[in-house]
């Protein structure tokens, strides 16, 4: 799937030399410091920002054309959370490309979006304005979009950043869910804890790749440090735990 | 009441005017709640100032104000896309740029004739009770082909304002739908421009919409809403200096009265809702 994949943005390098492949129904979390290129990365996947080198399929086609079939899941606080607008319409622009222009969304739109509400325990939340909701369950307000989108490949960019435990632990089953159905995920994330639970294989990246592979041999406490440089603690027993800075 | 607010309009000039007025009020709120979503408030500032060298050409060579108002609209907005393409040239440095250079050029070209202080009086602040009928009509034919882009490619746009990302990875295009608003923004302006004057514009825009937005939770509800508050204070601010002019012998500029009478409005919802807010969170 990714193929030496490399982008950059004039002179700077943002992302170099990303080899490795997610299964139909796999997962694999995107590790390393902040400037890493995870976002960089995750932008390629949908074509949004342009490569330098190397190739990435997806879904068996271009990145471009995969379009539609890919779900992307931001970290909630990068949108405004005074736009005007509640939580099942930011739900149903998972179903726009569906529905397509200029027709408005149908009856079955509406159950499909109340639908992946529901399955995140939003339900009772559909009409409240999106930035009256916390942190946690805008988060999963965006996961509810992607389900709805019924995409085939899910990208979250940290989507555990400043969430609840309840969210956590709520997006961790959704998750399983999504990939007992054969939807692959791709996702960034500094928690290393959720990464394991979530996740078959791991991405560790410095603006470079420091390993891609099962996730249990890839995030070793020396290759972490490889990756995180001083951001990267390991303790007597071998537990390791990496700076979110 | 009906005195004021009605009886004014039995002259065709004023009932042109209170058409023009409506009209502009609605395409401005259509407009202006994706302006103020997409915080592009800048680019209506810039425009209102860029077309105005287009206008006084037009006007010294007797063409077509409208024409004229286009040409420099399209112009602004390609030379802007060009100019940022570089990144060494931030975009408000290029707006800043071209709005002093653009409004210069329209001053130095109206200062060439003859009775120039008159020309540039009405050209900065509009002549909404000389507006005629064919303008009129061209209002009405901007504001119908806007409205409708706007009403049909309304979720779209929502979205394109709301997350930029997702909407690339449903694989819209957009570069396409940021164009699209540019020109229903360059077309909002040329509209209002002679009507309103280039310095009024952008009130037009924002404030209905702002005032809107402070007491309903849609994107939809706050361009019908706007709409609403622009038509109905544009009539009455309009009645309003006609009556100070015609029976108490106050002049009011017509277009001026209008634009400060939206921003008074917007004053006392914004006060309002603070209160309210106030009120509630003594209350908790």
């Amino acid at each position: 799937m990714l193929d030496d994949a490399s982008a950059s943005f004039g002179a700077t390098t943002a992302l170099a030399g990303i080899t490795g492949t997610v299964p139909r129904g796999g997962s694999v979390a995107l590790i390393g410091p902040n400037g890493a290129g995870k976002t960089t990365l995750i932008r390629a996947i949908i074509g949004a920002v342009p490569l330098a080198r190397g190739r990435i399929d997806v879904l068996g086609t271009t990145p471009k054309r995969a379009r539609g079939r890919v779900a992307y899941v931001p970290q909630a606080d990068t949108l405004d959370a005074q736009f005007p607008i509640d939580a099942l319409g930011v739900v149903l622009m998972g179903r726009y490309r569906r529905i397509g222009c200029l027709r408005r969304p149908g009856t079955g739109d509406r159950a499909a979006a109340r639908d992946a509400l529901d399955r995140v325990g939003l339900a009772d939340r559909a009409g409240v304005r999106f930035g009256g909701l916390s942190g946690g369950q805008r988060q999963r307000v965006l996961l509810a979009r992607a389900i709805a989108q019924e995409a085939e490949l899910l990208l979250l960019d940290e989507p555990f950043n400043g969430v609840d435990s309840r969210t956590t632990d709520l997006v961790v089953d959704v998750l399983a869910q999504l990939r007992a159905t054969g939807v692959a995920v791709v996702m960034s994330t500094h928690d290393l804890a959720v990464a394991h639970l979530t996740c078959d294989d791991a991405c560790l990246l410095n603006t470079h790749q420091v390993a891609f592979g099962p996730i249990r041999d890839t995030l070793t406490p020396a290759r972490l440090q490889s990756a995180y440089g001083h951001g990267a603690v390991v303790l007597a027993d071998g537990a390791t735990f990496v700076s979110t800075r | 009441m009906f005195r004021v607010f009605v009886e004014p309009y039995q002259s065709g000039f004023m009932l042109r005017a209170l058409v023009e007025v409506v009209l502009l009020g609605v395409l401005g709120a259509a407009v202006g709640v994706h302006v103020l979503l997409r915080k592009l408030t800048f680019l209506t500032d810039a425009l209102q100032h860029t077309v105005f060298p287009g206008i006084a050409i037009a006007f010294a060579l007797q063409a077509s104000v409208l024409l004229g108002a286009l040409v420099a609209a399209a112009i602004t907005v390609v030379m802007l896309v060009v100019l940022t393409r570089d990144e060494r040239v931030h975009a408000d440095a290029a707006l800043a740029v071209m709005t002093v250079g653009f409004f210069a050029l329209g001053v130095a070209v109206v200062s060439h004739r003859s009775g120039y202080a008159s020309d540039l009086n009405q050209l900065l602040f509009g002549r909404i009770l000389g507006v005629d009928a064919r303008e009129v009509v061209e209002t009405a034919v901007i504001a119908a082909g806007v409205i409708t882009a706007l009403v049909v490619l309304h979720k779209e746009l929502v979205l394109m304002a709301f997350d930029r990302v997702h909407a690339t990875a449903l694989g819209y295009s957009l570069s396409a739908f940021d164009l699209l608003l540019d020109a229903a923004v360059a077309l909002t302006v040329v509209a209002a421009v002679r009507a309103v004057g280039s310095v009024l514009v952008v009130a037009f825009v924002i404030t209905p919409v702002a005032t809107a937005r402070l007491v309903t939770g849609s994107v939809a509800g706050a361009a019908i809403v706007g709409a609403a508050i622009a038509a109905v204070v544009g009539w009455i601010a309009l009645s309003v200096s006609y009556e100070a002019a015609v029976n108490h012998d106050v002049r009011l500029a017509p277009g001026a009265t209008v634009v400060v009478a939206f921003v008074a409005v917007f004053a006392v919802v914004a006060g309002a809702v603070a209160w309210r807010e106030r009120q509630r969170s003594v209350a908790a």
